[in-house]
């Protein structure tokens, strides 16, 4: 049996078939065709590929996978297939990294970015973090002020991305 | 061995420690928890609310909550932590590093409240830990200091001593360390907003808003030298090189410096006993250098307590730097350095995202292995199924490798690295790697500005087999080992201590160097 597999890493869509009649799996994956021998243990995945043996540790949750392969790993978001073909998000949101405090805001709202410009400076743990603008855009809103506590994830400021010389 | 007939402390009465109240978190209460037990003395440990399900918080025979996830009413809170120890009937307290560590006034309280701090004395701790105490100190007993100006207290003066030292300067906090507050600063233009970003930062981690301002010394390497004194005499046991660092925190050290030729070293350890016995400092501490170009090395400051990167230092000299850290609070004699044997490196496990600003993680440990093997230690603050919150530092564990040379103490290192899994929660692991595997590095040129001026991009892909592993594991239920179950032994502390190897050196049977 053969099941589509589609996953997120760095932005990137990550499509592939799998077919699976243990202890043999075989994966198509943009157009390459794996073929391997899996002997399971836990978390642990041993993949016999020909003559290599790789070992994956891998946990899959609710919203994606996580894996581990020679001291590296990755985490794979589920993608439903419906949503894999859109383009769904055409604003930049600027979230807090971590719990801590607003310690200076750089950002009006209406004013151009250019990619990298500070927007927002956070400390937490004694340090300062300085969030940037991801890509070139107008700031719509700024949903924070000097000195406020802010939690993880919480918005900071909206970015219409699109080309920022524009005349004020 | 048995104490000094002459041995005069100037610091609270040696005398046997009965019971150790451990007042710090992670890897470093666990690590002291260790030497403890091997020394068959009680040890008590504390919590914060988060820390609640956390591994330190069972690596004692006793632990007790000390308060909210805020330090300064937790593990900071000198009346909360004092109040423990008397109820748990600790004769002793162990800092650890950071949080309580270099602070004088806790120091103080200890010995009117009769109890041993393990660390130096409140009067050599304010001689050595305060930076411009310090930098005088070295200036008066002919040790090389970085051109500089102290206590800077307006933008305008930071400007005028910038100006006197020549450009690129640091601003560093007065009261700091662990490169909170550090700023480099290229010219003139960038100063102000250094000065006031680095003024609030000293503020909000030291409590302390005076700032230095010092010439760049470029480029560099940082080695500091590990001592012991007892209050009279100190002995130095070697260096490590700590130069990779990314915003001043240290992420690779080693000891050996590739780097350093015997008569530095020599020049600097007879540098770091004279500040210490100048102070008359009992205890461990670190004393810290840059070292320039062509062998010039300027002290930097003193460290006063255990380092983070100290097991360096164990597994070269075969000596357990708590257990002398407690014998010499008993009144015992100094311990002699051995030979060092082959070469030590150690790598800093964080939950951060290196690619990404080294932004810290969080998150839920949901597969946890160490690395075993010749030469391995891991000295690790973390367990499975445990949540990982961003109110503390983000170190998670400390890898450290130990062979006949180099090359053998970084293959290994490389090994370990390569074979741990932790899954869960985002962390450095990738980037260590990448550290370890770079030309750069296998030359031993390392200085202290090698990770920040390079791009470190991370890899591009995800292997196939990597895919390949997630669409089986997202597409099959995860089997149980034969009679695995999901109980509290599997979260025991003392499954997570086994992989802490005893700092011996290796090669009994090798021929060592």
């Amino acid at each position: 049996v053969s099941r589509p597999v589609a996953l997120r890493w760095n932005g990137r869509l990550l499509e592939a078939d799998l077919a699976l009649r243990l202890p043999h799996a075989s994966i198509e994956l943009e157009g390459r065709h794996l073929e391997a021998t899996i002997h399971r243990d836990g978390d642990w995945i041993e993949a016999r590929i020909g003559e290599r043996a790789v070992r994956c540790a891998a946990v899959a949750g609710s919203r994606g996978v996580w894996v581990a392969h020679e001291g590296r790993t990755y985490f794979l978001d589920r993608v439903h297939r419906e949503a894999a073909g859109r383009s769904d998000l055409d604003t930049d949101e600027v979230r807090a990294p971590m719990t801590g405090r607003v310690v200076a805001v750089a950002a009006r709202p209406g004013a151009a970015a250019r990619e990298g410009d500070l927007l927002v400076t956070i400390e937490a743990m004694k340090m300062e973090f300085r969030l940037t603008a991801p890509e070139a855009g107008r700031v719509i809103e700024v949903t924070c002020s000097e000195g406020d506590r802010v939690e993880l994830g919480q918005l900071l400021v909206k970015l219409a991305p699109g080309n920022a010389e524009t005349a004020p | 061995m048995t104490a000094r007939a002459d041995l005069v402390p100037r610091s609270a009465e040696p005398r046997p420690i009965r019971k150790v109240l451990v007042a710090n978190r992670g890897e470093i209460a666990i690590r002291v928890c260790r030497t403890l037990r091997e020394m068959d003395i009680p040890s008590v440990t504390i919590y914060s609310e988060p820390d609640r399900g956390a591994p330190h918080a069972r690596a004692g025979e006793e632990s007790y909550p000390i308060g909210p996830a805020d330090p300064a009413r937790s593990y900071l809170d000198i009346e909360r932590v004092l109040e423990v120890a008397r109820r748990a009937g600790a004769d002793a307290i162990h800092p650890g590093y950071g949080f309580l560590a270099e602070r004088a006034e806790f120091a103080r309280a200890c010995r009117e409240r009769d109890l041993v701090f393990l660390g130096p004395s409140p009067e050599s701790m304010e001689r050595l830990g305060n930076k411009a105490a310090a930098r005088r100190a070295a200036m008066r007993l002919g040790v090389p200091v970085v051109p500089g100006e102290e206590d800077v207290d307006s933008a305008e003066r930071a400007l005028e001593a910038a100006r006197k030292v020549g450009y690129p300067v640091l601003l560093k906090a007065a009261g700091g360390g662990g490169g909170r507050g550090m700023r480099r600063v290229e010219s003139a233009e960038g100063l102000g907003g250094a000065f006031e970003s680095a003024r609030r930062e000293a503020q909000a981690s030291f409590g302390d808003p005076r700032v230095f301002v010092e010439k760049c010394v470029h480029p560099a390497r940082h080695v500091e030298i590990q001592i012991l004194g007892d209050g009279r005499d100190a002995v130095a046991f070697g260096e490590r090189e700590c130069s990779l660092q990314r915003r001043y925190q240290k992420v690779l050290e080693e000891s050996p410096s590739p780097a350093l030729g015997s008569g530095t070293r020599e020049a600097m350890e007879r540098a770091a006993v004279s500040l210490a016995r100048d102070a008359g400092y009992a205890g461990a501490a670190t004393v810290e250098f840059l070292l320039g170009p062509e062998g010039s090395f300027y002290f930097l400051e003193v460290n006063t307590r255990l380092q983070v990167e100290h097991p360096v230092t164990e597994m070269r000299f075969g000596i357990d730097l708590v257990r002398a850290q407690i014998e010499i609070a008993s009144g015992r004699a100094l311990p002699r350095p051995s030979a060092p044997r082959g070469h030590a490196i150690e790598a800093r496990l964080n939950a951060e995202d290196p690619y990404r600003g080294y932004l810290p993680q969080s998150g839920t440990l949901l597969l946890l292995e160490w690395p075993r093997g010749e030469g391995i230690r891991v000295d690790a603050g973390i367990a499975p199924g445990q949540t990982l919150h961003t109110h503390y530092d983000s170190l998670l564990a400390k890898i450290i490798a130990h062979g006949r040379d180099r090359e053998e103490a970084r293959a290994r290192l490389l090994g370990a690295l390569r074979s741990l899994a932790l899954l869960g929660v985002a962390t450095n692991q990738g980037f260590l790697i990448d550290v370890l595997e770079d030309p750069e590095f296998i030359r031993g040129e390392t200085f202290t500005h090698t990770l920040e001026s390079r791009e470190w991009r991370g890899p591009s892909s995800v292997p196939d087999e990597a895919v390949l592993a997630a669409a089986i594991a997202m597409a099959t239920p995860r089997p149980r080992r034969g009679g695995e179950r999901e109980d509290a032994d599997r979260y025991s502390p003392w499954r997570s201590l086994g992989a802490w190897g005893r700092p011996v050196p290796v090669a009994a049977a090798g021929s060592g160097s």
